[in-house]
């Protein structure tokens, strides 16, 4: 299955990326705009969930109403997202309305109407969805750990900050959206069933032509030293009532370049892969520690990790923590070539399951081309896992033991950590 | 697209729909039993014993059963609702055989002694989590309040004083009663062999024993009461409506489904307009669920506890306005298009596929084409929907909320 790739670079620099599908009546796309969480001005946590939603309210010559009215006319399902260096604006559809909905996320993006009394209801549902978080603890404790995870501001939260929210003004988000919009470093990826030539000639009219001024780019992220926005230590705890103990932790892990990261997510897969893989098998099935337990790899393009959640009444926290940590160290000490075998599956399967939806591919093509300035094809990964052994991942693990680790914990009841 | 069907002697029901552009198949066993088959002193079993038939068989244990899942590559899992438990794996195609042997081999579970206390530990944290997240606990709770004494409103998960009161040997009874072949439908979908999947089925689940296993089906309109949970810590209000609607053998489902969209659709819709997009609430979503016999709609309203009175003064105007002056034909319209192109996304992926496919068997007994719901659906006119308001008026709800102490 030699998929093909389609790439194109519009006259501002915009790159369009493409893979067509012969089996799907839909396409998905996506455009990342480099105004993230990590990349919002300092004092504005939150932002660009202010901005994500401001900028449907009117665009273009339609009012906020008629542009809902439009993108829902056309059947097509949002989605939109905030990440630590992206806002993502996209969609899935049926594709015939493609071109239809082109016209009106160009709008949206390059003109939309931002007025002043439109910001007020965006902002408060930002500042609510601050708040949802604390009735949301399982999601909190993610937010959380990557916060104190990864340096700041790369961990920043994509939700926000109540009291940075409240200082926001419509006129300092205006000059967020103009700064950061920059359709030079924008990434526009497209999958399913769509002309690629007609794609590009139309964002080619809907960008290039009717905005001849080329964008400075944007100022480069800072990245500041380890231990999170408060420079906090490695564990944290939040109190609360909850009737769990939820336990968020995180270990470095090898970049997406890097020569290693096959070894690294074949080790992931090894650990929390399936349900024969250790984590499930350690903590759930011979313990009952837990009904959630499980780890993945979670990368940005400057740093990358290990992330684990695990959800337990406040008896049994400790021990669960503790078998974690146990089963993170006991990875060094060697794999089964059943094990391997079984990673190797469960990754290949995955990347074909996930290649049948349009969404899905879209989202990956953006993303590698965003990370390594390149489109991986299916084959190069399912190769590259097939290439790693037994060897080449216990080496790998030794190398880099997973010595630290940053925890945070939300619930009634503190854990002890050994780090 | 071909569609396959074979019944064996004992009453199980094979069916699958080939598609051979997919790259992947799947396969899922669909067992008419959930929560509402169950007493209140087994309540939460069907969901248990899901958990139990990964536990192993008299040949594999729990652990063998997981590595042969995973050897293959399989995405699998199982779910139980009110009236379904489902166990499904989506594999790339030449996996399909070995799943479907697997899955063959866990429909009868050893159902072990040890292995039942053990998960007993795993089921109570299930329940605690539920319990940390209150927009599911909501809606929980309201369906208990709105089916106030009929069986669909027993909790799937159960409490924790019914796990922790089951016995191993209560759910040996259940299953076998339950876990017929004659109630059991298993579907395919996307690229298989289907005489393949037939051979590898028929022989071993010939076997299995038909009894007696029934639903009793009764409507219900609603219970129509209010009430309202309180947890100091919670910093939002979380509120669910719940009113009757269609059964799932209904053709009205379709309009059913649509009038859910214009009323509540997360964007676009009278909910979002009124709610959303004013930021009065942060969350505003409406859903038609039919069930076997019966059927709800089903609201989600999320917002701060000072726009509680407000919020709620408006969701009865659109249920009033609803009611009185009907929806538009543009309203429609939306609605359909968003509707449309959920399902033929939706539909494009094995898995997707075969939820549709399993589900209308069991209700229907009736193989759908993706296109004959498309038909259904743009077939639905402005009346057919005013026709479902008018006999399922939404302003007759039930509505239970949790949040945190009111200050007086």
């Amino acid at each position: 299955m030699a998929a093909r790739l389609d790439k194109h670079i519009l006259d501002n620099g915009m790159v369009v990326l493409g893979e067509p599908m012969d089996a799907v009546e839909s396409v998905a796309f996506g455009f990342m705009l480099p105004a993230g969480a990590s990349v919002t001005p300092e004092g504005f946590c939150g932002a660009p969930s202010v901005i994500s939603d401001w900028i449907f309210r009117g665009a273009g010559d339609k009012s906020s109403r008629e542009l809902g009215d439009a993108l829902d006319g056309l059947g097509l399902h949002r989605a939109g997202s905030v990440g630590s260096a992206h806002l993502s604006l996209g969609a899935a559809l049926e594709a015939s309305n493609l071109s239809e909905a082109l016209d009106l996320y160009a709008d949206i993006m390059v003109r939309p109407s931002l007025q002043d009394e439109e910001f007020e209801p965006a902002r408060q549902l930002a500042i609510d969805g601050v708040h949802s978080l604390d009735d949301d603890p399982r999601h909190k404790v993610m937010i959380k750990l990557r916060e104190h995870f990864y340096p700041h501001p790369l961990g920043r939260s994509t939700i926000g900050d109540i009291a940075e929210l409240e200082s926001l003004s419509a006129e300092k988000a205006r000059g967020i959206v103009k700064e950061r919009f920059n359709l030079s470093q924008t990434i526009f990826a497209v999958a399913g069933k769509y002309d690629f030539d007609g794609v590009c000639r139309q964002l080619e009219g809907l960008f290039v032509r009717r905005r001849r001024k080329r964008q400075a780019p944007a100022g480069a992220v800072e990245v500041g030293s380890k231990g999170g926005p408060q420079g906090a230590g490695k564990y944290t705890h939040i109190d609360d009532d909850s009737a769990q103990v939820h336990i968020g932790l995180m270990t470095d892990a090898v970049r997406l370049v890097d020569a290693d990261y096959y070894n690294a997510r074949v080790a992931v897969s090894v650990l929390s892969g399936g349900m024969s893989a250790r984590l499930f098998t350690e903590v759930r099935e011979k313990r009952g520690l837990c009904y959630a337990i499980g780890a993945r790899y979670h990368a940005l393009k400057d740093a990358a990790g290990i992330m684990c959640y695990a959800g337990t009444t406040p008896e049994k926290a400790q021990e669960t923590l503790d078998v974690i940590t146990g089963e993170f160290n006991r990875l060094a000490d060697g794999i089964s070539d059943d094990e391997l075998a079984r990673a190797k599956v469960g990754l290949k399967s995955a990347l074909i399951l996930q290649s049948e939806s349009s969404g899905s591919r879209a989202g990956a093509i953006g993303s590698d081309y965003y990370m390594l300035g390149r489109v991986r094809s299916l084959d190069e990964i399912k190769d590259a896992v097939e290439a790693t052994s037994v060897d080449s991942v216990v080496g790998f693990l030794r190398n880099k033991r997973f010595e630290d680790f940053t925890v945070v914990t939300i619930g009634p009841k503190k854990v002890t950590t050994n780090t | 697209m071909e569609f396959k069907k074979k019944i064996l002697d004992n009453g199980l029901r094979l069916i699958g729909e080939v598609n051979t552009s997919a790259k992947s198949a799947a396969i899922g066993f669909f067992v008419k039993t959930g929560s509402r088959d169950e007493t209140s002193e087994i309540n939460g079993v069907s969901h248990y014993l899901e958990h139990m038939l990964f536990k192993g068989t008299e040949k594999f244990s729990a652990l063998e059963v997981n590595e042969a899942f995973d050897r293959t590559g399989a995405q699998f899992n199982a779910f139980t609702s009110e009236e379904n438990t489902v166990f499904y794996a989506a594999v790339l195609p030449e996996y399909l055989d070995e799943v479907t042997k697997l899955w063959i081999e866990l429909m009868r579970p050893a159902l072990r002694d040890g292995d039942f206390d053990m998960e007993k530990n795993v089921i109570k944290e299930e329940i605690a989590m539920y319990k940390d997240m209150p927009s599911f606990d909501v809606m929980d709770r309201c369906r208990s309040l709105h089916f106030d004494g009929h069986a669909c409103g027993h909790s799937v998960l159960g409490s924790e004083q019914s796990i922790d009161d089951l016995t191993a040997e209560q759910m040996r009874d259940y299953f076998a009663r339950r876990y017929a072949p004659n109630n059991i439908v298993v579907a395919c979908a996307g690229d298989f062999d289907w005489e393949k999947v037939c051979s590898i089925i028929e022989e071993p689940c010939g076997k299995w024993r038909e009894q007696a296993s029934a639903r009793k089906l009764e409507d219900c309109a609603g219970s129509g009461k209010s009430a309202r949970g309180e947890k100091a810590s919670l910093a939002r209000e979380h509120i669910c409506l719940m009113s009757g609607g269609m059964s799932a053998q209904d053709d009205r489902r379709f309009a059913g489904s649509l009038l859910a969209a214009v009323i509540g659709d997360d964007v676009g819709s009278r909910f979002f307009w009124e709610l959303v997009d004013k930021a009065l609430a942060e969350a505003a979503a409406m859903q038609f669920a039919a069930m076997d016999g019966t059927g709800a709609f089903c609201s989600y309203i999320r917002c701060g506890s000072e726009n509680v009175s407000q919020v709620m003064d408006i969701v009865r105007g659109v249920f009033k306005s609803v009611a009185d002056n009907g929806v538009s034909e543009d309203e429609l319209r939306k609605a359909k298009n968003k509707i449309l192109s959920a399902l033929v996304i939706k539909n494009e992926l094995s898995m997707g596929r075969l939820v549709d496919l399993g589900f209308n068997w069991t209700y229907l007994e009736q193989y759908r084409t993706i296109e004959d719901d498309i038909e259904a659906i743009k077939a639905v006119t402005v009346d057919d929907v005013h026709a479902v308001i008018e006999q399922y008026n939404p302003g007759e709800f039930t509505q239970f909320s949790v949040g945190p102490g009111q200050s007086s």
